[in-house]
């Protein structure tokens, strides 16, 4: 039965700004998605890459996408002008996406969503489709908020979902007390 | 509700440069004919390349997208209460629009299923295809509809040519020698994807289909093609199909160096000797690449070409590139050979997705 085996968030208590990413510019977008994701990872592997990693999906749920980024590059081409390269590579979510699953050696399905419901049971819906057909064994879940309505610090939550086996109760951390230290 | 045969493609539509409807579609891929021109959409005078494929007269994304979703489910002959049915997956650029273009989409159609929406950049519209068919083939859904659309705008045009991913010589030209990059091009499509129980009007089936990541790079592609040639495998695995049953490959192949090769690599692991008969074009070569939607522009393309028993032309064609032995489509339309084509995407973030149909 496939469940929560590890789940992380950026900010959580004591946290700042995300650290940088090397080849993203101007946004947190992306720098919260790898924060997030890395924390994530870490609390169910300890260190990179991830043994099954080949079957793990990437799964990233945004509403909107990079606003920043998104609205820098509308306000340059306006203007006449030329955006930076690297705009080109972030403008999709995928890449992001993409740079944590080459860090982590995540070899399954990459998908992006707008969800048109809540976010993550969307993400969740879409996670467990991936596992049942066949293309991943687990999926990572991404949900980013980077311009919450009421104003609230931008958020990224990643979740780590599929069945727990051998190897995961031979770790130090039992995904029991891994969930229950996050929400300490 | 039990697992059930192969789900079936029951009603199509499609616009691009090339026109607007099937006939246009199939008509223009066998004439072979580019429909790359200067861009006259918007000012291209800051870019360093002016070609792009465009529909004259395309209205507004949502527009053509309800006018596509309408002709798909009238095409596939859905009834109002089928539609009602019917979920919606929507694959289209990211932004703060899209849950409320997904929600008013369906409304608009009568379609009061499910609703989803994929931002997964170039392989969005094949994604949600194979989501549909999971979602059919798990029980949850008897119908559902895949819509998808780009219509070449200035922002994503400016980030490719800053990119210098654009062909600069305004030609395409898929597993060439000589190749420059892509161009950009309009798609708006959909379909209706239907179980074989409820399914009266086939147009193809939906055998097999799969999604991989590379594991590799957040925009370059794995040289190897590995993850590809894994989606590949796992596509004919789920069709029950061998490598030699492929009659058709419709490739991701966006005339772009690196990208064209790592593909070459993955239909030469995936089908093994098969590879070296098996006839490859991509059809952005004609259309263009339209981004999002191109999963789907592609799929249909793949199906038409498929059921007229022609296979398309790798268009653009200087001379065989060492890094691509492929058996490459060139010069004329060749005869289908069997009633099997594939239909590859690949996207920034590793993402491959590959698609198999087989004609009704």
């Amino acid at each position: 039965m496939n469940g929560v085996l590890a789940e992380a968030a950026w900010p959580e208590r004591g946290d700042g700004p995300p650290p940088p990413l090397p080849g993203f510019v101007h946004s947190a977008f992306h720098p919260l998605v790898a924060a997030a994701a890395e924390r994530c990872l870490r609390r169910a592997y300890g260190q990179r890459p991830a043994p099954d990693g080949a079957r793990i999906a990437v799964v990233l749920v945004s509403a909107a996408g990079d606003r920043a980024s998104a609205a820098h590059v509308r306000a340059t081409v306006a203007a006449g002008g030329r955006p930076g390269p690297l705009f080109f590579f972030q403008s999709v979510p995928n890449s992001v996406a993409g740079h944590v699953a080459a860090r982590w050696g995540l070899g399954g399905p990459v998908v992006c969503l707008a969800p048109t419901g809540d976010p993550r049971a969307a993400g969740l819906a879409e996670a467990e489709l991936l596992l049942h057909d066949g293309d991943a064994d687990r999926a990572l879940l991404v949900l980013i908020d980077d311009a919450p309505d009421d104003g609230g610090a931008e958020t990224a939550v990643a979740v780590l979902l599929g069945e727990e086996t051998h190897e995961d109760q031979g770790t130090a951390w039992p995904a029991r007390r891994r969930r229950a230290d996050r929400r300490r | 509700m039990a697992e059930r045969g192969p789900v079936q493609l029951t009603g199509v539509h499609t616009i691009s440069a090339l026109g607007r409807g099937t006939g246009a579609q199939l008509a223009g891929v066998l004439a072979g004919v580019p429909a790359f021109r200067p861009v006259s959409r918007f000012d291209t005078g800051a870019r360093r390349v002016d070609a792009a494929a465009t529909l004259p007269d395309a209205g507004a994304l949502g527009n053509e997208l309800a006018e596509a979703i309408d002709a798909a489910c009238r095409d596939a002959a859905l009834s109002t209460g089928q539609r009602r049915e019917s979920a919606l997956l929507l694959a289209v650029q990211g932004g703060p629009g899209v849950p409320a273009l997904a929600a008013g989409l369906a409304t608009r159609a009568g379609l009061g299923g499910p609703t989803r929406a994929y931002t997964t950049a170039c392989v969005s519209a094949s994604s949600a295809v194979a989501d549909a068919a999971a979602l059919i083939r798990r029980g949850d859904l008897d119908r559902a509809v895949v819509a998808a659309g780009y219509l070449v705008e200035p922002d994503q045009y400016a980030l490719f040519d800053a990119g210098r991913a654009l062909a600069t010589d305004a030609a395409v030209r898929p597993f060439s020698a000589g190749r420059t990059g892509l161009l950009l091009g309009d798609g708006v499509a959909a379909v209706v994807l239907e179980s074989a129980a409820v399914a009266r009007r086939p147009v193809a089936a939906l055998l097999g289909w799969a999604r991989t990541g590379d594991a590799y790079h957040p925009c370059r592609p794995d040289p190897t093609g590995h993850g590809l040639a894994r989606a590949v495998a796992a596509a004919l695995r789920r069709a029950e199909l061998p490598p030699e049953a492929v009659g058709y490959v419709n490739a991701n192949a966006t005339g772009t160096g690196h990208s064209d090769a790592a593909e070459a690599a993955a239909l030469r692991a995936a089908l093994g000797p098969a590879a070296a008969h098996t006839p490859v074009s991509s059809t952005k070569a004609l259309h263009g690449h339209a981004l999002e939607a191109s999963g789907l522009l592609e799929l249909v393309v793949t199906v038409l070409a498929l059921r007229h028993g022609k296979l398309p032309v790798n268009a653009g064609w200087l001379g065989p590139d060492p890094q691509c032995p492929l058996d490459v489509i060139r010069d004329a339309p060749r005869p289908a050979t069997t009633r099997y084509a594939l239909s590859l995407n690949a996207a920034f973030g590793g993402a491959n997705t590959a698609l198999l149909v087989g004609a009704a």
